[in-house]
């Protein structure tokens, strides 16, 4: 049974004997870390959630109750990556199923037994270790085989290219320019519901938008100078042809890919004053994928060298296209082309890179859902780093630091900081009643920290007060410096407080 | 007293804990930890002061310790008062509390008579 050694359980239960029991079953083969209630089992997930690998949690105890932590674990995604046990004598059938609703892994019935714990244990951290790698491999897996379809559709849209005299980018350009534009489309309107998968797979099939062009004579192709009326006719057949060509496969007929690329295919001339062709469509009868397929290939025709003239700049091919000197399009789409104009001429230039490993990334990323952090290991260590760093600093610093967080409500203090209040570094409920920092802060003090508070805003986030602690009967007065945090996603919640505390004013 | 011994006195069930604990170093080592357990203290409070959510906690411990240890006399007892503590009845707790009580004295008595 070889599980890492560096596995780490946290052990919750409120009673002494219980713990040491559980520890001395354990063993030392594992880290173990304690905590008596359920509020200190969320500052411990809290503070090194990323080192645990398995909580034993008991469900009847003070403060927070081990449902109480499930709940938190839940809400915070926390149980995606640390397996839960339940220990508890509640064993009657509906804590049970509570528990296992609320995504425990197990259930370990009193009174322990060295040999069931240890293996329960064992298989918990085996079966976790074992969903990891697959997931890493599943991932592995699709990003290989997107890779490899995504190479054959560029192969062979490049061949009608090469056909072209054309250097085989317009097709990758035409990708990439897509995938940007829908991206943002679907940021500022409601109006194409499209999902990752979805803008991944437009992208995917715009690579054929030419592939009717194969039918095009040489002479007319290739010709350096205007086609007169005639052979302009001829040129405009390469989008039905396309289609026909999409459309007369026996096979794949029910794959959204090649609805899409016919759609495109056939429609990505259209105008959508309804003057484009083959079918002279107009408005939002013109499917989305062609709208943008159209739009992206209008962009890099203006900004590339063709036989016939030379390439316009970024900024000037913007410019033409906005003032519909280059067709008419959509105006969300010109809206999209505009908050885009930024991404474009980075993917143009080079600054910036896209194609088809982001997108890979997007899928395997919405796949695998649930399991984040592992899709995303690199972004998980280097929050690890920038972890240690800070717990680093803050155990180097001699001021009074401090880190304050709602849910659950838990105070951090920097070790010197802890010392000067006379109060631990890590203290769970600070302000409930019989809470440590209670009796510290004055009501006077309380209602002016809330006051500034509420009048913050992710905005304008900072704000400085200056009040009296009562440390030990001790009056001191201080100046304090804060700054209120928010969550991340759009829902912009009031998460906590961080700052600073200077003392000596008196 | 040996720890065989002190767990007939104190009605417990030594094969049992000795089974799941695997030696007697460590059954002896746990159950003179129990001297050093607060929840009947706790309990002794809470019930004092009609404090049942409190009460129901301590004698909710006191069950999972004795559950742990086999202490099955006083489990017995403190199984009883915890499930009367789950409905909130402080009254029925009141009139169990004593059998309690004795149970717990006689476990301690047993455990401090054991041979160092």
């Amino acid at each position: 049974m070889d599980i890492s050694s560096d596995s780490k359980i946290l052990i919750v239960d409120d009673s002494n004997i219980n713990r040491a029991i559980l520890s001395e079953m354990i063993g030392d083969k594992y880290d173990l870390i304690e905590a008596r209630n359920g509020a200190e089992a969320v500052a411990v997930l809290q503070n090194q959630n990323e080192e645990i690998s398995l909580v034993l949690l008991d469900i009847v105890m003070p403060f927070m109750n081990g449902y109480d932590v499930l709940e938190v674990m839940n809400s915070r995604r926390w149980i995606d990556d640390i397996p839960v046990i339940m220990i508890s004598e509640e064993s009657s059938p509906s804590n049970i199923a509570r528990a296992y609703d609320m995504n425990a892994s197990d259930f370990i019935a009193r009174p322990f037994d060295k040999s069931i714990v240890l293996r329960r244990i064992v298989n918990t951290l085996m079966l976790y270790e074992k969903q990891k790698k697959l997931t890493e491999i599943a991932v592995s897996q699709i990003y290989e085989k997107e890779k490899n379809s995504n190479l054959m559709i560029n192969i062979l849209s490049h061949i009608v290219e090469f056909r072209n005299g054309e250097s085989g980018l317009h097709v990758i350009h035409v990708q990439n320019l897509t995938q940007i534009l829908l991206k943002n489309l679907v940021r500022i309107t409601d109006k194409y519901t499209l999902s990752i998968s979805e803008i991944a797979m437009i992208s995917q099939a715009s690579a054929l938008h030419d592939i009717g062009k194969i039918s095009i004579p040489d002479e007319i192709l290739n010709k350096p100078g205007r086609l007169t009326d005639e052979e302009f006719a001829i040129m405009k057949t390469h989008s039905m042809a396309g289609a026909a060509m999409l459309s007369q496969l026996k096979f794949f007929t029910d794959e959204p890919l090649l609805k899409t690329a016919y759609e495109i295919c056939r429609w990505h001339h259209e105008r959508f004053d309804g003057r484009g062709y083959p079918d002279g469509i107009s408005g939002d009868a013109i499917p989305i994928s062609a709208q943008i397929v159209a739009l992206a290939d209008v962009y890099d025709a203006l900004t590339s060298d063709r036989v016939y003239k030379k390439a316009f700049t970024h900024e000037t091919a913007i410019q033409m296209i906005q003032e519909g000197k280059c067709g008419c399009f959509n105006p969300l789409l010109l809206e999209c082309l505009s908050i885009s104009a930024e991404s474009i001429l980075k993917i143009s230039n080079g600054s910036a890179k896209l194609s088809i490993y982001d997108q890979i990334n997007d899928i395997a990323g919405e796949c695998f859902r649930h399991n984040e952090l592992t899709s995303a290991k690199r972004t998980f260590n280097l929050l690890k780093h920038e972890k240690t760093v800070n717990k680093f600093f803050m155990t180097l610093s001699n001021e009074l630091l401090f880190e304050y967080t709602t849910t659950p409500s838990v105070l951090t203090l920097t070790p010197a900081g802890a010392r000067l209040l006379k109060v631990e570094e890590i203290v769970v409920n600070p302000f409930a009643k019989n809470g440590s920092l209670a009796k510290i802060f004055t009501t006077d003090c309380r209602s002016q920290l809330s006051e500034l508070v509420r009048n913050s805003s992710p905005e304008k986030p900072e704000f400085e007060f200056e009040c009296d602690l009562n440390i030990d009967g001790q009056i001191r007065h201080i100046r304090a410096i804060c700054r209120s945090t928010w969550s991340i996603d759009d829902t912009m919640v009031y998460t906590g407080i961080i700052g600073k505390v200077v003392f000596g004013l008196e | 007293m040996n720890i065989t011994e002190c767990y007939s006195a104190l009605g417990g069930d030594y094969e049992s804990v000795l089974r799941r604990l695997t030696s007697e170093r460590l059954v002896k080592k746990f159950a003179v930890k129990f001297l050093d357990d607060k929840s009947y203290t706790l309990l002794e409070t809470a019930i004092r002061e009609d404090n049942a959510e409190e009460a129901f906690r301590a004698a909710h411990t006191i069950k999972g310790v004795c559950s742990n240890l086999s202490f099955d006399k006083l489990l017995h007892s403190a199984e009883t008062i915890t499930e009367a503590l789950r409905d909130g009845d402080m009254d029925k707790a009141k009139e169990l509390f004593p059998i309690v009580s004795e149970n717990y004295q006689l476990t301690v008595d047993a455990i401090k008579a054991l041979d160092d």
